[in-house]
Protein backbone atom coordinates (compact mmCIF):
# COMPACT_ATOMS: atom_id res chain seq x y z
CA UNK A 1 0.00 0.00 0.00
CA UNK A 2 1.65 3.16 -1.18
CA UNK A 3 1.46 6.77 -2.43
CA UNK A 4 3.91 7.30 -5.43
CA UNK A 5 2.92 10.76 -6.42
CA UNK A 6 0.94 13.16 -6.48
CA UNK A 7 0.72 16.59 -8.56
CA UNK A 8 -1.28 19.63 -8.42
CA UNK A 9 -2.71 21.75 -11.81
CA UNK A 10 -3.96 24.90 -11.64
CA UNK A 11 -7.02 25.61 -14.06
CA UNK A 12 -5.57 27.06 -16.91
CA UNK A 13 -2.72 23.64 -16.82
CA UNK A 14 0.16 25.33 -15.10
CA UNK A 15 1.65 22.60 -12.83
CA UNK A 16 1.48 24.07 -9.23
CA UNK A 17 3.05 20.99 -7.35
CA UNK A 18 4.49 18.43 -8.06
CA UNK A 19 5.83 15.24 -5.29
CA UNK A 20 7.26 12.31 -5.51
CA UNK A 21 7.34 9.59 -2.68
CA UNK A 22 8.15 6.03 -4.20
CA UNK A 23 8.45 6.14 -8.32
CA UNK A 24 10.85 3.69 -9.56
CA UNK A 25 10.49 4.38 -13.26
CA UNK A 26 10.99 8.19 -14.71
CA UNK A 27 8.55 9.15 -17.67
CA UNK A 28 11.96 9.79 -19.98
CA UNK A 29 10.72 12.84 -20.80
CA UNK A 30 11.38 16.42 -19.18
CA UNK A 31 9.17 17.49 -16.01
CA UNK A 32 8.09 20.28 -17.93
CA UNK A 33 6.73 17.55 -20.84
CA UNK A 34 5.58 15.72 -18.05
CA UNK A 35 3.33 18.15 -17.10
CA UNK A 36 1.85 18.72 -20.22
CA UNK A 37 1.19 15.52 -20.72
CA UNK A 38 -0.46 14.46 -17.58
CA UNK A 39 -2.77 17.50 -18.05
CA UNK A 40 -3.99 16.52 -21.81
CA UNK A 41 -4.56 13.49 -21.03
CA UNK A 42 -6.86 14.03 -18.13
CA UNK A 43 -8.48 17.11 -20.09
CA UNK A 44 -9.31 14.56 -23.22
CA UNK A 45 -10.23 11.59 -20.30
CA UNK A 46 -12.75 13.99 -18.95
CA UNK A 47 -14.61 15.77 -22.14
CA UNK A 48 -14.32 11.41 -23.37
CA UNK A 49 -16.04 10.65 -19.96
CA UNK A 50 -18.51 12.63 -20.12
CA UNK A 51 -19.73 12.33 -23.75
CA UNK A 52 -19.28 8.94 -23.76
CA UNK A 53 -21.28 8.02 -20.53
CA UNK A 54 -24.53 5.70 -20.97
CA UNK A 55 -25.96 7.42 -18.12
CA UNK A 56 -26.43 10.56 -16.50
CA UNK A 57 -23.15 11.40 -14.85
CA UNK A 58 -23.14 12.72 -11.25
CA UNK A 59 -18.89 12.65 -10.49
CA UNK A 60 -17.38 12.30 -13.75
CA UNK A 61 -13.63 10.94 -13.95
CA UNK A 62 -12.68 9.85 -11.02
CA UNK A 63 -9.85 7.19 -11.33
CA UNK A 64 -8.40 4.75 -13.81
CA UNK A 65 -6.20 1.85 -12.70
CA UNK A 66 -3.41 -0.50 -14.63
CA UNK A 67 -2.18 -3.50 -13.93
CA UNK A 68 0.69 -1.92 -11.44
CA UNK A 69 -0.74 1.53 -10.35
CA UNK A 70 -3.94 3.82 -10.14
CA UNK A 71 -4.91 7.14 -10.69
CA UNK A 72 -7.11 9.17 -8.77
CA UNK A 73 -8.09 12.51 -9.95
CA UNK A 74 -10.12 15.37 -8.19
CA UNK A 75 -11.34 18.35 -9.35
CA UNK A 76 -12.05 21.88 -6.97
CA UNK A 77 -14.67 23.68 -7.81
CA UNK A 78 -12.45 26.85 -8.68
CA UNK A 79 -10.57 24.37 -11.27
CA UNK A 80 -7.86 23.25 -9.35
CA UNK A 81 -6.88 19.57 -10.17
CA UNK A 82 -5.41 17.09 -7.46
CA UNK A 83 -3.91 13.96 -9.08
CA UNK A 84 -2.13 11.65 -7.47
CA UNK A 85 -0.97 7.94 -8.44
CA UNK A 86 -1.19 4.79 -5.64
CA UNK A 87 -0.89 0.96 -6.07
CA UNK A 88 -3.41 -0.90 -6.65
CA UNK A 89 -4.95 -1.76 -3.34
CA UNK A 90 -6.00 1.75 -2.67
CA UNK A 91 -9.72 2.06 -2.59
CA UNK A 92 -10.93 5.81 -3.77
CA UNK A 93 -9.15 8.50 -2.61
CA UNK A 94 -11.32 11.04 -3.39
CA UNK A 95 -11.86 11.90 0.54
CA UNK A 96 -8.08 11.96 0.61
CA UNK A 97 -7.20 14.52 -2.15
CA UNK A 98 -10.26 16.92 -1.17
CA UNK A 99 -8.80 16.67 2.06
CA UNK A 100 -5.79 17.77 0.93
CA UNK A 101 -7.53 20.76 -1.08
CA UNK A 102 -9.42 21.72 2.22
CA UNK A 103 -6.95 21.74 4.96
CA UNK A 104 -3.55 22.14 3.04
CA UNK A 105 -4.06 23.98 0.12
CA UNK A 106 -6.42 26.35 1.43
CA UNK A 107 -5.21 27.03 4.76
CA UNK A 108 -1.79 27.21 3.59
CA UNK A 109 -1.82 28.38 0.32
CA UNK A 110 -5.21 31.04 0.17
CA UNK A 111 -4.56 32.07 3.50
CA UNK A 112 -0.95 32.75 2.75
CA UNK A 113 -1.13 36.61 1.09
CA UNK A 114 3.03 36.48 0.11
CA UNK A 115 1.98 33.07 -2.35
CA UNK A 116 -0.04 34.68 -5.33
CA UNK A 117 -2.59 32.13 -7.04
CA UNK A 118 -1.49 30.71 -10.38
CA UNK A 119 2.05 30.59 -9.11
CA UNK A 120 3.99 27.69 -8.29
CA UNK A 121 3.54 27.07 -4.42
CA UNK A 122 6.83 27.71 -2.51
CA UNK A 123 6.02 27.80 0.62
CA UNK A 124 7.65 25.50 2.60
CA UNK A 125 5.24 25.10 5.41
CA UNK A 126 2.77 23.46 2.77
CA UNK A 127 5.52 20.77 2.07
CA UNK A 128 6.06 20.00 4.77
CA UNK A 129 2.83 19.63 5.96
CA UNK A 130 1.90 17.94 2.68
CA UNK A 131 4.93 15.57 3.51
CA UNK A 132 3.47 14.32 7.06
CA UNK A 133 -0.12 13.90 6.05
CA UNK A 134 0.88 11.77 3.42
CA UNK A 135 3.05 9.89 5.53
CA UNK A 136 0.23 9.38 7.85
CA UNK A 137 -1.91 8.06 5.31
CA UNK A 138 -3.30 4.86 6.34
CA UNK A 139 -1.94 3.25 3.20
CA UNK A 140 1.57 5.02 2.69
CA UNK A 141 4.12 2.68 3.32
CA UNK A 142 7.50 3.46 1.72
CA UNK A 143 8.72 0.10 1.63
CA UNK A 144 6.08 -1.39 -0.16
CA UNK A 145 6.85 -2.40 -3.72
CA UNK B 1 -15.77 38.09 16.71
CA UNK B 2 -16.56 37.32 13.17
CA UNK B 3 -15.28 34.89 11.17
CA UNK B 4 -11.60 34.57 11.49
CA UNK B 5 -11.05 34.11 7.55
CA UNK B 6 -12.74 37.29 6.43
CA UNK B 7 -10.94 39.63 8.70
CA UNK B 8 -7.57 37.25 8.04
CA UNK B 9 -8.32 37.75 3.98
CA UNK B 10 -9.14 41.39 4.77
CA UNK B 11 -5.83 42.20 6.58
CA UNK B 12 -3.82 40.58 3.99
CA UNK B 13 -5.11 42.92 1.40
CA UNK B 14 -4.99 45.62 3.74
CA UNK B 15 -1.17 45.33 3.95
CA UNK B 16 -1.39 44.80 0.00
CA UNK B 17 -3.11 47.78 -0.72
CA UNK B 18 -0.96 50.06 1.48
CA UNK B 19 2.35 48.94 -0.36
CA UNK B 20 1.03 49.04 -3.59
CA UNK B 21 0.03 53.03 -3.38
CA UNK B 22 2.79 53.71 -1.35
CA UNK B 23 4.90 55.36 -4.24
CA UNK B 24 8.45 53.19 -3.90
CA UNK B 25 7.57 49.99 -1.96
CA UNK B 26 10.89 49.46 -0.64
CA UNK B 27 12.31 53.00 0.56
CA UNK B 28 8.57 53.64 1.74
CA UNK B 29 8.79 50.74 3.88
CA UNK B 30 8.57 52.78 7.36
CA UNK B 31 6.09 55.05 6.30
CA UNK B 32 3.77 52.14 5.44
CA UNK B 33 4.15 50.49 8.65
CA UNK B 34 3.34 53.67 10.11
CA UNK B 35 0.26 53.89 8.21
CA UNK B 36 -0.75 50.23 9.35
CA UNK B 37 -0.20 51.06 13.29
CA UNK B 38 -1.90 54.39 12.82
CA UNK B 39 -4.61 51.96 11.69
CA UNK B 40 -4.53 49.24 14.44
CA UNK B 41 -3.97 52.12 16.18
CA UNK B 42 -7.84 53.46 15.97
CA UNK B 43 -9.44 50.02 15.83
CA UNK B 44 -7.76 49.64 19.02
CA UNK B 45 -9.40 52.35 20.39
CA UNK B 46 -12.89 51.24 19.56
CA UNK B 47 -12.15 47.74 20.54
CA UNK B 48 -11.56 48.26 24.10
CA UNK B 49 -14.44 50.70 24.42
CA UNK B 50 -16.56 48.18 23.45
CA UNK B 51 -14.85 45.23 25.32
CA UNK B 52 -15.05 46.78 28.23
CA UNK B 53 -18.53 48.48 28.40
CA UNK B 54 -19.09 45.24 31.64
CA UNK B 55 -15.71 45.13 33.46
CA UNK B 56 -15.10 47.21 36.27
CA UNK B 57 -11.66 49.40 36.45
CA UNK B 58 -8.58 48.52 36.83
CA UNK B 59 -6.58 48.21 39.76
CA UNK B 60 -3.13 48.98 38.11
CA UNK B 61 -0.86 48.73 35.38
CA UNK B 62 -0.54 45.16 35.76
CA UNK B 63 -3.87 44.53 36.05
CA UNK B 64 -4.46 46.20 32.56
CA UNK B 65 -1.69 44.33 30.89
CA UNK B 66 -3.48 40.96 31.72
CA UNK B 67 -6.56 41.96 30.70
CA UNK B 68 -5.30 42.59 27.59
CA UNK B 69 -3.37 39.31 27.60
CA UNK B 70 -6.22 37.39 27.83
CA UNK B 71 -9.39 38.70 27.21
CA UNK B 72 -8.61 41.09 24.49
CA UNK B 73 -6.30 38.51 22.93
CA UNK B 74 -9.32 35.96 23.34
CA UNK B 75 -11.17 38.19 21.35
CA UNK B 76 -9.46 38.78 18.88
CA UNK B 77 -7.16 35.54 18.20
CA UNK B 78 -8.86 33.39 20.26
CA UNK B 79 -6.26 32.32 22.32
CA UNK B 80 -4.06 33.92 25.09
CA UNK B 81 -0.80 34.89 25.35
CA UNK B 82 1.49 32.46 26.22
CA UNK B 83 4.02 34.17 28.25
CA UNK B 84 4.32 38.00 29.77
CA UNK B 85 7.11 39.54 31.55
CA UNK B 86 7.80 42.87 32.85
CA UNK B 87 10.62 44.41 34.26
CA UNK B 88 7.68 46.15 36.60
CA UNK B 89 9.08 49.33 35.97
CA UNK B 90 7.21 49.95 32.38
CA UNK B 91 8.35 47.49 30.26
CA UNK B 92 6.31 44.42 29.23
CA UNK B 93 6.90 41.60 26.87
CA UNK B 94 3.65 39.50 25.46
CA UNK B 95 5.31 36.57 23.86
CA UNK B 96 2.75 34.18 21.39
CA UNK B 97 3.71 31.35 20.28
CA UNK B 98 1.53 30.24 17.49
CA UNK B 99 0.38 34.22 16.66
CA UNK B 100 -2.79 33.71 14.30
CA UNK B 101 -1.65 36.05 11.61
CA UNK B 102 1.84 34.60 11.05
CA UNK B 103 0.86 30.63 11.31
CA UNK B 104 -0.26 30.35 8.31
CA UNK B 105 2.97 32.21 6.56
CA UNK B 106 5.36 29.67 7.30
CA UNK B 107 6.80 27.53 10.27
CA UNK B 108 10.20 28.97 10.67
CA UNK B 109 12.66 31.49 8.68
CA UNK B 110 10.63 31.52 5.21
CA UNK B 111 9.33 35.00 4.27
CA UNK B 112 10.94 36.33 7.80
CA UNK B 113 11.29 39.52 5.95
CA UNK B 114 7.56 40.15 5.40
CA UNK B 115 6.49 39.60 9.07
CA UNK B 116 6.89 43.23 10.74
CA UNK B 117 4.56 43.92 8.33
CA UNK B 118 1.72 41.37 9.45
CA UNK B 119 2.69 43.11 13.15
CA UNK B 120 2.50 46.62 12.48
CA UNK B 121 -1.75 46.47 12.46
CA UNK B 122 -1.71 44.57 15.68
CA UNK B 123 1.29 46.75 17.49
CA UNK B 124 -1.47 49.39 16.75
CA UNK B 125 -3.77 47.36 17.94
CA UNK B 126 -2.54 47.11 21.42
CA UNK B 127 -1.26 50.90 21.34
CA UNK B 128 -4.87 52.30 20.61
CA UNK B 129 -6.47 49.91 23.27
CA UNK B 130 -3.83 50.94 26.18
CA UNK B 131 -4.10 54.57 25.21
CA UNK B 132 -7.96 54.50 25.53
CA UNK B 133 -7.75 52.62 29.19
CA UNK B 134 -5.64 55.67 30.13
CA UNK B 135 -1.89 54.01 29.38
CA UNK B 136 0.17 55.85 26.84
CA UNK B 137 3.07 53.47 25.15
CA UNK B 138 5.23 52.23 22.50
CA UNK B 139 4.82 49.08 21.09
CA UNK B 140 7.23 47.20 19.13
CA UNK B 141 7.29 43.85 17.35
CA UNK B 142 9.85 41.35 17.00
CA UNK B 143 9.84 37.66 14.91
CA UNK B 144 12.86 35.30 15.94
CA UNK B 145 10.94 32.40 14.23
CA UNK B 146 7.74 31.90 12.87
CA UNK B 147 4.65 31.79 13.88
CA UNK B 148 5.90 32.54 17.73
CA UNK B 149 6.27 36.39 17.96
CA UNK B 150 7.00 39.40 20.86
CA UNK B 151 5.65 42.43 21.32
CA UNK B 152 7.14 44.83 23.59
CA UNK B 153 4.88 47.39 25.68
CA UNK B 154 6.71 50.26 26.80
CA UNK B 155 4.67 52.73 28.78
CA UNK B 156 5.26 56.32 28.65
CA UNK B 157 5.24 58.13 32.19
CA UNK B 158 3.06 61.88 31.42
Amino acid sequence: MTVHNLYIFDRNGACLHYSEWNRKKQAGISKQEEFKLMYGMLFSIRSFVSKMSPLDMREGFQCFQTSRYKLHFYETPTGLKFIMNTDLSVPNARETLHQIYSTLYVDYIVKNPLCSLGDPLQSDLFSARLDTFMKNLPYFNPRAA
Amino acid sequence: MADEALFQFLHSELIQYIYKSGANGETENGKNITKLEAMGFRVGQGLIERFTKETPRFKDELDVMKFICKDLWTCLFKKQIDNLRTNHQGIYVLQDNSFRLLSQLSAGKQYLEHAPKYLAFTCGLVRGGLSDLGLKSVVTAEVAGMPACKFQVMILKA
